[in-house]
């Protein structure tokens, strides 16, 4: 519109005309007064000026559960059935967060007290684990029922302890908690058809953060119950709702000891998972937490994993319904379903319009008493509220715009809703988490910088892209490096989609398939024995470089000589090499000796790869691996000498070249075969469950099968769309050597990159190198400990063998579905549909 | 004089609406903000005031019309509502709506009655708009003269679902005209528009046209008045308002039948648009047996029992 021809106002004809209606009659000021003397005052509400016209009153009354009183308000651990209240222990009051009553006192678990859960969960996990799935699947059901029937006394609790909005509990967390445990029965029953091949791990060890212990607890003792697991759950202190659950579990009889809670401090969770026994660990909770975590455990346990950090990211693009994305912000920030804070990208062309929207809607969010049912956000205790403070303080400082709609008194237990802007990337204050309550907002200016933007931050948990063009939406959704993906809505959540994260978010999913494989693996895996070495010292593994001295002239055909980066053989950085003996010890050749230098180039190769790579069709991935296939089995002669030569049979040499063929094949007719479209009840519109690449995978092959070990790992790495860096085995690298000078031909440069070398050093370096987004390592104990210490830097997913060795000729343990596992993540797209 | 082409491509061309998330927000309005005891009552009394007493029915005479325009003056028994001390304050319902051909019976009751409610006419073809301009038009006038000083028009959906936006601007300026005086409601029969979008744009082009009031249904349509409509609607009343300065009243009609509907009306309208909105200048029911459940509601508040149907005095 031009400005000439008068809008707004002057020439587009409005009537400028007041109703002469009735006048207003009831008074509207303040009616609760003229209605009643006794008129109860709403504490929310007077705060507030903005409400008192019309106050939302405060509609519950808060009553303490009589069940607090059934245990004398002094909770004790809930164990194998029955309460555990230890003496001579310390105890933690659990208070209202809002007005600090004291409710009840916590007693704090020491030692002992873990210990005996663990044995219970030890003694009760034969019995639960060989029930036939019908009978847990039934369990389940009780349980369910047994929710359903105290809704109530749950919602309460759980409101009331953790300050959130009772509205949310109730409509929300208590009816999901039900469907997951309906979900995983029926997973249960079925567990026989449609997991075989795979057994429950045994006992787990659950390690919960104090904001949603509740919901946190359900979405994971479900599948580990439901697959066959007992379980030991840590709570935080002062968190008895998970205590009133273990206790209407226990109550339900047969099997008590399959679910036990003990709270106490989260530095009892090493103790944890150092009691025998436990084989998984899982952990929610702050990401430094988890890092720490990561590293205390490296050799503890066999599994642990991680579900870290809060912060959530919304997306807003120019052709978005930009009134339903605020509110979608608000369910992602400003509400009590949100776990944690939010960053808001919103493209330039609609910044000032929503920044109104924001602002104007912020000032119709209620903080208040978590009981009370017309409060969108209670309190989170002081902790929570001091670090938004702290945030929003150090935000400020950097120069940043914050807008709070109303204002709180320093000493009110409420933090306002919060948004923040004009926080570049580069002020410090961006790289930290945003917490719960806060929103932080920036422009960008086009979909690709959106993206550029979004991904570049360590986290990647959940998302949301607001687009009306669906091919854009789309395009942003497949980009963004993060577990879940809503478009056009945010934080929905059903049991069959798997919900989980990538990058330092930790890389464990809970919900769907993927939530039961966390507590399931192959069937016949050797029961783990404790590998830890106490005196493995982090510094100094595999730092120095041993040096090699020249053994002699080489015997026969000289083996290809170089590390094989970026689609040729180049030199080594180092500008040495090491000699390669066979079987009896006579010199076999000489192969490059690679470093630091040569990873960072085979890394940098990698990348460069793969975008190519990632975007092709599972068919032309399919392709090139039978091509490869057929290069290897042009081959055969030579490779089998090579084997022979290091002292295999020829007989076994020839099988396993048969056999290194034969699984090339096999990955590349798997490539088709991935992700799947799930419905569920919440939504109407599908949900995608896509299979993506991890990113530059890294692989340390293990010395046995120098050959087929190689390609094993190989090829299920190619055939899920990563690209890799590869250190072949330490004894006998040349076949897999000989394999490089056909993908020199036959694949795009970087595809593959074979280093060889010290593999204590080569794994050094691709254990700290942070930008290498998975790690599979075959090799010493010693050497699986350092890399899943090392891995505790992005946190990337580490898949170690902790010494011992595997069964590369077997189909299960070569070519079983638990690499194809290991080998891509789990993206949840959500997609409503409706116009 | 009149708009340019331009100015509602502008205006309307780039508006998005998303289906699903106006459903989600439609769901979620309605359990948080729930009232109750003394407020409920508060908020009940206001509902009344903010009803357009309606009756729409092929069997209307001028005796019910007379019955109706009563229960309009006194909606809520006199001894409830001096026990809520409210019996000095006036309360009748903001309007009674009925058929141009019974304006005259109901400016008469109402005359008799003693009282200043305003009559509010359906006209323009009610309820399909399939007839033509000109007698439409003609329909306005007549039941302006017979003294309806609102008038409930309903647009011709043909041009929204062709995209005639122009032209439907067109129509709505004339109704305008017709009007004089008298205020003017657009119906835009939200369950006849095909899209959520179709209704924004079909609201911010009433709105532009000039209507004092934006109504959701005829209460004739297969679907009424719906809370994901309404949003969509009251975004749009927001944004003409953020655009121009104007305030533009909401009239949802069609289906709403209990108390409780009526507080959940009451709270979106204060959770969209706010405070200034709760009044019958700029807020409207359209509802016939809504005020039936409302005063036993207040009964029950009272008196703490329920009412049986014969305890409270028929419209």
């Amino acid at each position: 519109m031009r400005t000439g021809e008068g809008l707004p106002g002057s020439a587009l004809p409005i009537p400028l005309r007041g109703l002469q209606g009735p006048v207003l009659r009831a008074d509207s000021r303040d009616p609760p007064r003229q209605l009643s003397s006794s008129a109860p005052s709403a504490p929310a509400a007077s705060q507030d000026p903005g409400w008192r016209a019309f106050p939302w009153p405060l509609t519950v009354v808060v009553s303490l559960p009589a069940w607090l009183d059934t245990q004398d308000r002094h909770l004790g651990h809930y164990v194998n059935g029955q309460w555990l209240k230890p003496e001579h222990r310390s105890s933690v009051p659990c208070q209202d967060p809002i007005t600090g009553e004291n409710l009840a006192s916590c007693l704090q678990a020491q030692s002992e007290d873990v210990a005996a859960a663990v044995e219970a969960a030890r003694a009760s996990l034969e019995n639960w684990s060989t029930q036939p799935g019908a009978i847990r699947a039934q369990h389940l059901t009780r349980l369910a029922k047994v929710i359903q029937k105290h809704q109530r006394l749950l919602w309460t609790l759980e409101s009331l302890v953790t300050g959130r909005a009772v509205r949310e509990v109730r409509d929300r967390d208590v009816p999901l908690a039900q469907q997951l445990l309906q979900y995983h029965a029926v997973q249960a029953h079925t567990q026989e058809e449609a997991l075989a091949g795979w057994e429950p791990m045994g006992v787990i060890g659950l390690i919960l953060s104090p904001t949603f212990p509740f919901l946190d607890m359900m979405w994971r003792i479900c599948p580990a119950l439901a697959v066959g697991c007992t379980v030991v759950v840590l709570v935080p202190p002062a968190s008895p709702t998970p205590l009133l659950l273990a206790q209407l579990a226990g109550e339900l009889g047969p099997f008590p000891g399959i679910l036990n809670v003990i709270s106490g401090p989260a530095s009892l969770g090493p103790v944890l998972a150092a009691q025998p026994g436990v084989q998984k660990v899982a952990f929610c909770g702050a990401i430094e937490e988890g890092r720490a975590l990561r590293r205390t455990l490296a050799g503890w346990v066999p599994e642990l994993g991680l579900a870290l950090g809060a912060e959530s990211l919304l997306l807003l693009t120019e052709v978005a319904d930009v009134d339903s994305a605020v509110e979608g912000i608000v369910d992602a920030a400003w509400s009590d379903r949100s776990p944690g804070g939010l960053r808001l990208l919103i493209q330039e062309a609609v910044w000032d319009e929503t920044m109104r929207r924001l602002q104007e809607r912020m000032g119709r969010l209620r903080c208040g008493h978590g009981l009370d049912g017309a409060v969108d956000m209670g309190a989170r205790g002081a902790a929570a509220r001091d670090l938004a403070q702290r945030y929003v303080s150090e935000a400020q400082s950097q120069g940043a715009q914050v807008f709070q709609a109303g204002s709180e008194p320093s000493d009110s237990p409420f933090f306002p809703p919060t948004l923040v802007s004009d926080l570049p990337p580069a002020s410090p204050c961006t790289q930290a988490e945003v917490p719960w309550p806060l929103v932080v907002a920036s422009p960008f200016r086009t979909a690709k910088e959106a993206l550029a933007v979004a991904n570049g931050t360590p986290r990647g948990g959940s998302a949301s892209v607001w687009s009306e063009r669906l091919g854009q939406a789309l395009e942003l959704a497949y980009g963004l490096q993060v577990g879940t993906v809503w478009i056009n809505a945010h934080g929905l959540r059903d049991p069959a989609v798997p919900m989980g994260g990538c990058k330092e978010s930790g890389s464990s999913w809970h919900g769907g398939q993927d939530g039961l494989y966390e507590y399931l693996r192959p069937s016949g895996t050797p029961a783990w024995i404790p590998y830890l070495s106490k005196t493995l010292n982090y510094d100094a593994f595999g730092l120095a470089l041993p040096s090699t001295l020249p053994a002699g002239p080489e015997t026969g055909p000289a083996p290809p000589y170089g590390l094989f980066v970026g689609g040729r053989f180049q030199a080594p950085g180092a500008r040495s090499s090491r000699p390669i003996r066979d079987s009896q010890g006579s010199l076999q050749g000489y192969v490059a000796e690679g470093g630091a230098k040569d990873i960072r180039g085979a890394v940098e190769a990698a990348h460069q790869a793969a975008p190519g790579w990632m975007s092709q069709s599972p068919a032309a991935r399919a392709a090139l691996l039978w091509a490869l296939a057929a290069a290897l089995q042009r081959r055969e002669p030579n490779l089998v000498s090579r084997l022979e030569r290091h002292g295999v049979e020829l007989k076994v040499a020839k099988a396993e070249v048969e056999l290194s063929v034969k699984r090339l094949r096999a990955w590349g007719a798997r490539v088709q075969a991935q992700g799947c479209a799930l419905q569920v009840a919440e939504l109407r519109g599908p949900v995608l469950r896509l299979r993506e690449p991890l990113g530059v995978l890294a692989i340390v092959c293990p010395d046995e099968w120098p050959l087929l070990a190689f390609v094993s790992l190989l090829a299920p790495a190619l055939a899920h769309g990563n690209t890799v860096v590869l250190v072949p085995s330490g004894a006998c690298p040349i076949p897999a050597l000989e394999v490089c000078q056909e993908m020199a031909t036959l694949l795009p440069a970087g595809l593959v990159n074979v280093v060889t070398g010290d593999r204590d050093h080569l794994t050094r370096c691709l254990a700290l190198h942070q930008d290498i987004q998975a790690l599979w390592y075959f090799g010493s104990a010693q050497g699986s400990q350092f890399v899943e210490w090392a891995s505790a830097g992005n946190l990337k997913p580490v898949w170690v063998n902790r010494g011992c060795p595997r069964a590369w000729d077997q189909e299960a343990e070569g070519a079983g579905p638990e690499l194809g596992r290991r080998a891509a993540r789990t993206k949840a797209l959500w997609l409503p549909m409706g116009d | 004089e009149s708009i340019s082409k331009q100015a509602t491509e502008i205006w309307i061309s780039k508006i998005q609406v998303n289906k699903p998330a106006v459903l989600r927000r439609a769901e979620q309005i309605q359990a948080r903000r729930p009232v109750k005891k003394e407020w409920q009552a508060a908020w009940l009394l206001k509902a009344v005031t903010c009803i357009d007493l309606t009756t729409l029915s092929g069997d209307d005479t001028a005796s019910n019309i007379q019955r109706l325009c009563y229960k309009a003056k006194y909606p809520i028994r006199e001894d409830l509502l001096k026990a809520l001390n409210m019996h000095d304050k006036g309360i009748t319902t903001a309007a009674v709506c009925v058929y141009p051909a019974r304006v005259c019976d109901a400016v008469r009751a109402l005359k008799a009655a003693g009282c200043d409610i305003p009559v509010a006419s359906v006209a323009t073809g009610f309820p399909a708009a399939q007839t033509h301009l000109k007698t439409r038009l003609e329909e306005i006038r007549l039941a302006v003269e017979d003294g309806a000083t609102e008038i409930d028009v309903v647009i011709n959906r043909t041009l929204v679902l062709t995209g005639q936006w122009k032209a439907l601007y067109d129509e709505i300026r004339q109704f305008r005209k017709a009007c004089g005086e008298a205020h003017l409601k657009t119906i835009l029969a939200t369950g006849e528009l095909g899209s959520l979008t179709n209704v924004y744009k079909a609201s911010m082009i009433a709105m532009m046209a000039g209507s004092d009031f934006i109504k959701t249904s005829t209460g004739k349509e297969t679907v009424n008045a719906t809370f994901p409509v309404a949003i969509v609607m009251l975004r749009a009343i927001r944004d003409f308002f953020w655009k121009t300065g104007n305030k533009v009243g909401f009239k949802p009609a069609g289906g709403i039948r209990s108390a409780k509907d009526s507080l959940v009306w009451l709270s979106l309208i204060k959770e969209e648009l706010g405070d200034e909105w709760m009044k019958p200048e700029l807020f409207r029911i359209g509802a016939s047996t809504l005020l039936a459940d409302i005063e036993r509601q207040i009964y029950h508040h009272v008196t703490g029992r329920y009412a049986a149907y014969h305890d409270l005095p028929m419209s």
